[in-house]
């Protein structure tokens, strides 16, 4: 792995006050987009009640639990409990957090303790994300003219539709199921890429069940 | 307009939705579906022999597909939500409500499985369920290439109606939408529509609203 | 193993109105099978797969058993014959959750303007004012008095916003009640109920039940208010982590405004009702 970090998404599917559910290494999070643009990932659990903060709502540089609307902070800990808005919450009260990197147009996810850089893929434009029910090994034994340029980086040329893509697909393991975070070379044919994308989940999942 | 209504129905739900966003009054006339089964009881089906809901009244004409009532709702209050423009748009809003059915029986059924008890194969409801998701995610993703967030054109459609209620309302029966990021911003789009209203299971988006101010006792 | 303390205390099964002959209906009861039907003399029996039958006891439209030796009988809730009511069985509901954390959400107000927004509660009237809990060890049950709240829609027969007073009651490990400003009578509380069926730990049935003092509104309508909010609270219940209820008082956070979940959870641990319940040793 490299320094454990893990691909949770593209940045043009969590536009800004957006939030949606992630995952490393088995715990589940939750994904946001501050108004700023800022991306945060803490554990997916309010320290209220359990509620999954992935229901959450983001206002400005906040993101609220759905259950009673804590109110959170980029930096994770609580700053307005609504049942007592006269009072400071302590600071103790905090969401647990990730280390968030994004570029490439990738949204990275890694443990506070990462420190090296997630790998780089410039130079392409998202594509889609796409979960098939298969392993990283039988995605990539699925499609051989791609490379391994990282462990969870496949790249190479496709044919997709008319005409040869450059492409570039970023692994995210799962319980059960390999998402596939897949870019292309400026200018490609996205639809294209896209219906290339299906066919490979449809290959690679009838291969499983046969 | 009398609709003759269940509050935890999504194909109800799909013609009370509309009718807000349109701006148009129904009458809502609450009908026991679950525990009473008021709609399988004779003095119903002298109404809808189907024993379904919901119905639509409208002076003598008396609807029963849900499908019918949003064209019929649009075409009186709001024809843009038709969103047939030409042949092939008008044919494809037409497979959208077809599809919408498929969702129902899956989706749909799955979540009153899980729900209220009603038997089914859920696995399979699952799986048909995630088909459709399956289809329905390609179909947005590549409308979102042409920078379009809706499933047909450049606007919401009678045809987005029809779907949302059972795909929003999938987690109900097991179903989880976290691998569907392109059906996440659709939802997202259908719910931040001026006059949206909601329905048990699909919660307020409180973004929409500014925060309150702090520090003052309420 | 499931504990005596467990074992004899009182579950609903099912709702009288919907038993029927033989083979009746299948249904479960703390992770065994139980069947419910009716004699041909018009009994309600419930028994196990083995054919033993459960105590029971019919009250408040529900059928409840006891598959131990019962500790004590079944919790009074004196409204239920009161001349006047309308008593209202709002159904069955299945949820994906802990029985013990859709007791403890019923017994939680400070969610309502996020989750039954604009009918229980609304911002910017979010604040929870101190009230009272105790446990009224006469009966054995958690109380939650003089509880307020800004409501703008807090019954099927309210007009629009009032500040609703409440009084909260756990009337057995998986049954509560509680008792609301009644829009239509001054001198009398509106009851609402939901009895939890604890299939396992991890899944239930959840009846709503209302005894109202409402002739005008048709009955339809006071069923689908009820629906209404308890389905909002389901997406909750369905996506708490864990989905055992924590005893454990390290595990979540309560404020001042969970004093009655606090009460509830303390009377749980001390009676040894953990079924449901995240037994980490505290």
């Amino acid at each position: 792995m490299t320094g454990n970090w893990v691909a949770n998404g593209l940045s043009q599917d969590l536009p800004a006050h957006g939030v949606m559910p992630g995952q490393w290494q088995g715990t589940d999070l939750a994904i946001w987009r501050a108004g700023s643009g800022r991306v945060s990932a803490w554990k997916d659990r309010c320290p209220h009640r359990g509620m999954r903060l992935s229901h959450g709502f983001v206002r400005g540089e906040t993101l609220a639990c759905i259950y009673h609307g804590w109110v959170y902070g980029t930096d994770g800990t609580c700053r307005h409990i609504p049942a007592h808005p006269a009072m400071q919450p302590p600071a103790s009260i905090r969401a647990e957090s990730f280390q968030v990197r994004e570029q490439d147009g990738l949204i990275w996810v890694g443990p506070a303790t990462a420190a090296n850089a997630p790998p780089a893929v410039e130079g392409m434009v998202a594509v889609r994300s796409i979960t098939v029910l298969a392993t990283h090994e039988e995605v990539a034994a699925a499609a051989p003219e791609l490379t391994a340029t990282a462990p969870e980086c496949l790249r190479g040329a496709v044919v997709a539709g008319p005409a040869a893509v450059d492409l570039c697909l970023v692994l995210q393991p799962k319980a059960g199921a390999t998402v596939v975070h897949a870019l292309a070379g400026a200018g490609a044919d996205l639809v294209a890429a896209s219906r290339w994308l299906e066919t490979l989940r449809r290959t690679v999942e009838s291969g499983v069940a046969a | 307009m009398i609709l003759h209504d269940y509050v935890l129905s999504a194909s109800c739900y799909k013609v009370r939705l509309l009718a807000a966003l349109l701006g148009v009054r129904l009458e809502l006339v609450a009908v026991d579906f679950h525990p009473g089964r008021a709609h399988k009881s004779v003095v119903f089906r002298a109404l809808n022999p189907a024993g379904s809901l919901p119905v639509l009244v409208d002076g003598d004409l008396v609807l029963t597909e849900s499908t019918a009532m949003l064209v019929y709702l649009a075409q009186m209050a709001g024809p843009d939500w038709l969103g047939a423009t030409d042949a092939t748009s008008a044919a494809r809003v037409q497979h959208w409500l077809a599809f919408s059915a498929r969702l129902n029986g899956s989706l749909g059924l799955a979540r009153l499985h899980d729900m209220l008890h009603f038997a089914a194969d859920i696995d399979s409801a699952r799986a048909a369920g995630h088909q459709c998701l399956r289809e329905i995610e390609a179909h947005l993703s590549e409308a979102r290439f042409a920078g379009r967030i809706f499933l047909e054109g450049d606007r919401p459609t009678i045809a987005d109606i029809a779907c949302f209620p059972n795909i929003a309302l999938a987690p109900d029966g097991g179903v989880e939408l976290n691998d569907y990021p392109s059906l996440r911003l659709w939802q997202r789009a259908i719910r931040s529509l001026p006059r949206f209203i909601e329905m048990p299971g699909i919660h307020r988006l409180h973004e929409l609203a500014p925060a309150p101010e702090r520090g003052t006792t309420a | 193993m499931i504990s005596p303390q467990v074992l004899n205390e009182w579950y609903p099964v099912g709702m009288i109105a919907q038993v029927g002959p033989w083979p009746g209906r299948l249904t479960g009861l703390l992770g065994a099978p139980v069947v419910i039907f009716t004699t041909g003399q018009g009994a309600i029996v419930v028994q196990s797969a083995r054919g033993v039958p459960l105590a029971v006891t019919l009250a408040y439209g529900h059928v409840w058993a006891c598959p131990g030796t019962p500790a004590h009988a079944l919790f009074a809730l004196p409204e239920a014959t009161q001349p006047g009511r309308r008593l209202v069985d709002c159904g069955v509901v299945r949820v994906k959750c802990s029985p013990l954390r859709a007791v403890e959400n019923f017994l939680d107000i400070a969610h309502f303007p996020f989750v039954h927004t604009d009918i229980l509660g609304a911002e910017p009237h979010t604040e929870v004012n101190r009230y009272e809990v105790q446990i009224r060890e006469e009966v054995d049950e958690v109380w939650a008095t003089k509880v307020h709240f800004y409501q703008p829609q807090a019954a099927k027969s309210a007009a629009g916003g009032i500040v609703t007073d409440y009084m909260y009651r756990v009337a057995a490990p998986t049954a509560a009640v509680l008792y609301k400003t009644c829009p239509n009578r001054t001198d009398e509380w509106d009851v609402i109920g939901i009895f939890v069926q604890p299939l396992t730990e991890e899944l239930c049935d959840v009846y709503p039940y209302m005894a109202l003092f409402d002739d005008v509104t048709p009955l339809a309508e006071l069923i689908h208010f009820q629906q209404m909010i308890f389905l909002q609270d389901r997406s909750i219940l369905e996506n708490q982590i864990p989905r055992l209820l924590p005893l454990d008082p390290g595990m979540e956070i309560p404020t001042q405004a969970d004093l009655t979940s606090v009460a509830y959870r303390r009377w749980l641990k001390r009676r040894g009702l953990t079924y449901g319940a995240q037994r980490v040793a505290a």
